[in-house]
């Protein structure tokens, strides 16, 4: 398959949904799939798999800003040259996500990763425990969102351990 | 055997002081030859001994939850079951300082005592590695021990006699290499085996369960169990070069065999990966015990 | 042993400092007798949070910080991030500087490839070759020492070009070096095909077909261990790669004798792939300007590093600095795979299954975690926090009283 088939198929898949989706060729080898609704994530996700489509490259979360106060949630499916983008747009505050996880496995970890550093619920997931952040990490307090302050975690801090130094 | 004498043996010579040095020696030739033909510059001649010296000297920390009369008593047991073997054996090419009829068997019990306390040691405690340890080690005993001894025992059959100073004058004579290359195989091998050396340092595969069995030890209980490991290899190798390289006439003979012998297996060791435990049982009883199956059989028939 | 429940489940942890892992991770195997039965994975004892901290700093300043996502394959992140900046700001490096970046990728790729034999033959127990391809290894750290002047992190990558030319010189010398290693390469091929112990343990072990690689989404050399064709510089060529094509290198077995088959025989691609290069250097400038804000727009980059591909995803909006960064390592991907196909081996396999995907923790986790240890006030008069520019005036400082 070359770049262009891949896209064709990947059109007519999302074109199922395309009623809630717009998709739009961003660049010559990227297709990017609007999902509006979010019961179609996970029917195009499968459309896609059962077309050999399904390669996960990465999920990645951006904050558009307290003013904006929507996240989006792009979803890169990379076969060979293609690109294949699913964005999805998502509240600031009580955001929830279906979990890939039951048709892409190596979703998990994205979506765990997702999941704590922009507080998004992923709902489905087998094992919704932190992945990268410390076990102590604060509650409510997501790194990669806009408005993080590094001081919450000073106050979070546990008192002085008895530890000594190295530095000299 | 006068006191006097008997005191010289336990404590400074063949018991005690030489074969301490002599452990520690040994043990620095297995490491720098490995250093070598791995493209190393190894240890220097007296690192064994300052990493004895410096274990004696450390904190000996007694993890909760373990038999502390055990955990400390263990390595002392590993340690006297290696020293009094050695008064049965002609070390250094000398005739053994005690002997009786039958000391061949006690002397293959005394060896397997550091084994058997290793895998004691593992299982009173209660770290996880240990445990796994401990099974391996128990595990790999019961795999090598049955075909070394067979493979000693063929050369008592020949000498017709189960005292280790009777077997030896008997292979002065007789160059049992020549006639059991099979048996000879088998128990330099199992020596490996026994001493835990690559490729059958499952039991302390580091890269799996850090140390083995001895993951918890510390200190003083480590320095002894290492240096049990040493006289081990000192003893096995003299066992074996008398046995089967055609007797210790005097101390030039019992070094030039000896250090061939630890050659051979510091080749081996550099040239073999580590197996797996399931492998090496595998290997000892389907290719061990037939090799040494075979020697007898061959010994019966001839 | 406490209860029956707990003691029906006998749990070996490895990690977060284990002698088989030589960066923190942290694993819990479940195991009955040497049987492994569930397997559990927790990251992020290297998290530095490079993302985050990617956006407070400029365009320039992030490409010193991205090469330190990972100390083995440091140049393939910088590659990508220029790469990146390059093809949002709509501007293309002289081909001189792409075949540049695609040697140092390739020579990166060796050194990598050697390491990762090194580590795996050491998981192995098989130390010998452990001690002589790291031997090797350092006749590539010395020619990337000469070229870039670092065996590390060698910062060959400015955003629009490369730093530094490769001379006739130094060309004699790499290919004295790749001769060298192309003779000691066969050696290894030929010990790991045929050396009967060492293939006791990699031989049927942590197989895996095709079609789990596919859905497990296996990247690099360990998919194409099963046969999956993913590897962009074939598959989506970039760089110099566009003019100096390479050859894809497949097996059909799945396990780990198939994975070290296929990274030695790519080592085999490289050096081919670097003398090719290096006869056939286009002329021309080293690097064009790039100006200082960023057009506004996305832009993903993938580069086939040594362990599979990488994933750059950024954001700009239009200033001097990024709106996000999102990086992606081969290693998360595979990581998946470690945790699946050990169920079921032996205890003694799974360091060999682990470091048969080549981790490496350092570029899989990327916040740190600050902790104010001892109250604030040192001795010295220095705060255990520092700020920036506090720890930049500490080192001249400190440089300058030496």
């Amino acid at each position: 398959m070359n770049t262009e088939e891949i896209l064709t198929i990947a059109e007519q898949v999302v074109s199922a949904w395309d009623w809630t989706s717009e998709s739009v060729r961003t660049r010559p080898n990227q297709l990017d799939v609007k999902v509006t609704s979010l019961a179609e994530l996970h029917p195009a996700v499968v459309g896609l798999r059962v077309k050999r489509l399904g390669f996960l490259s990465a999920i990645v979360g951006l904050d558009l800003g307290p003013e904006a106060n929507e996240m989006e949630v792009l979803y890169y499916f990379c076969p060979g040259d293609a690109a294949i983008v699913l964005r999805v747009r998502v509240p600031r505050q009580g955001a929830t996500l279906p979990s890939l996880s039951d048709v892409i496995p190596s979703a998990e970890v994205f979506e765990r990763e997702l999941s704590e550093m922009f507080g998004i619920q992923i709902t489905g997931l087998r094992n919704p425990q932190r992945l990268y952040l410390p076990d102590d990490w604060p509650d409510d307090t997501y790194p990669l969102r806009k408005d993080f302050d590094p001081s919450v975690l000073l106050a979070a801090a546990p008192a002085a351990e008895n530890t000594p130094s190295e530095r000299n | 055997m006068s006191t006097l004498s008997a005191l010289f043996a336990i404590s400074i010579f063949p018991g005690g002081l030489f074969l301490l040095s002599s452990g520690l020696l040994y043990e620095w030739g297995n490491r720098k030859l490995l250093a070598l033909l791995q493209n190393r510059v190894g240890p220097r001649w007296f690192q064994p001994l300052a990493d004895t010296i410096k274990l004696l000297a450390k904190e000996e920390v007694i993890p909760t939850g373990t038999n502390k009369f055990l955990f400390i008593g263990l390595p002392m047991v590993a340690l006297a079951g290696g020293l009094t073997a050695a008064l049965y054996v002609p070390l250094a090419g000398l005739a053994p300082s005690a002997s009786f009829d039958g000391d061949l068997i006690m002397v293959f019990y005394l060896l397997s005592l550091l084994t058997l306390c290793m895998g004691l040691a593992g299982t009173n405690t209660v770290s996880r590695f240990s445990l796994i340890g401990a099974t391996r080690t128990l595990t790999q005993v019961f795999s090598y021990e049955a075909p070394f001894l067979l493979a000693l025992l063929g050369v008592a059959a020949a000498a017709g006699s189960w005292q280790i100073s009777n077997i030896t004058a008997y292979s002065g004579q007789h160059w049992l290499i020549l006639t059991q290359p099979l048996g000879f195989l088998v128990a330099l091998i199992g020596l490996m085996g026994k001493l835990e050396m690559p490729p059958f340092d499952a039991p302390e595969a580091h890269t799996e369960i850090v140390a083995g069995a001895l993951t918890e030890y510390s200190g003083r209980g480590l320095a002894f169990f290492h240096l049990g490991k040493a006289i081990e290899l000192v003893i096995g190798l003299t066992l074996i070069a008398a046995f089967f390289l055609g007797g210790l006439s005097n101390p030039l003979w019992f070094l030039i065999k000896t250090l061939a012998l630890l050659f051979i297996m510091v080749v081996l060791q550099a040239l073999l990966a580590r197996l797996r435990i399931d492998q090496t049982v595998g290997l000892w009883w389907r290719y061990g015990v037939l090799l040494v199956l075979v020697q007898w059989l061959l010994m019966v028939l001839l | 042993m406490p209860d029956t429940a707990a003691s029906k489940r006998f749990t070996v942890p490895i990690g977060p400092q284990h002698p088989a892992l030589k960066e923190p991770g942290h694993f819990e195997f479940t195991v009955d007798g040497e049987i492994v039965t569930n397997a559990y994975v927790r990251l992020g004892y290297a998290h530095r949070g490079i993302e985050k901290a990617a956006e407070s700093r400029n365009w320039v300043q992030n490409l010193y910080l991205l090469e330190r996502v990972c100390g083995i394959c440091s140049h393939i992140h910088g590659f990508a991030y220029s790469l990146a900046v390059e093809r949002l700001a709509n501007i293309e490096a002289p081909p001189r500087a792409q075949a540049i970046r695609v040697i140092v990728a390739e020579l990166e790729r060796i050194h990598s490839h050697l390491l990762w034999m090194g580590v795996s033959a050491h998981e192995a127990g098989f130390d010998t070759l452990f001690m002589y391809s790291w031997r090797d290894r350092e006749t590539i750290m010395d020619v990337l020492e000469g070229l870039t002047g670092n065996r590390v992190n060698y910062s060959a990558n400015v955003l629009g070009g490369v730093k530094f030319d490769v001379t006739p010189t130094q060309a004699d010398i790499i290919r004295k070096g790749l001769t060298f290693l192309e003779e000691r390469t066969k050696h290894y091929l030929d010990v790991i095909m045929h050396d009967t112990m060492f293939l006791q343990r990699t031989r049927g072990i942590g197989v895996m077909t095709r079609s789990q690689a596919e859905v497990m989404g296996a990247l690099g050399p360990t998919a194409r261990a099963s046969n999956v064709q993913r590897d962009l510089r074939v598959e989506a060529p970039y760089a110099a790669y566009k003019d100096f094509p390479v050859q894809m290198v497949l097996d059909t077995r799945g396990d780990l004798e198939a994975r070290f088959e296929v990274r030695i025989n790519e080592l085999f691609e490289s050096y081919r792939l670097i003398n090719q290069i290096l006869d056939n250097l286009p002329e021309g400038e080293l690097n064009v300007r790039v100006p200082r804000r960023i057009p506004a727009g996305e832009m993903i980059v993938r580069l086939e590093a040594p362990r599979g591909e990488v994933f750059y995803f950024i954001k700009s909006n239009g200033t001097d600095k990024l709106e996000r960064l999102k990086v992606r390592t081969p290693t998360i991907c595979n990581m998946t795979s470690v945790v699946r196909l050990s169920v079921g081996h032996q205890l003694a396999d799974v360091p060999m299954i682990l470091a048969g995907i080549d981790p490496c923790f350092s570029c899989n986790d990327r916040t740190v975690q600050i902790r104010q240890a001892d109250g604030g006030a040192q001795p010295n008069g220095l705060s255990s926090l520092m700020s920036w520019e506090e720890l930049r005036q500490y080192a001249i400082r400190k440089y300058e009283a030496r």
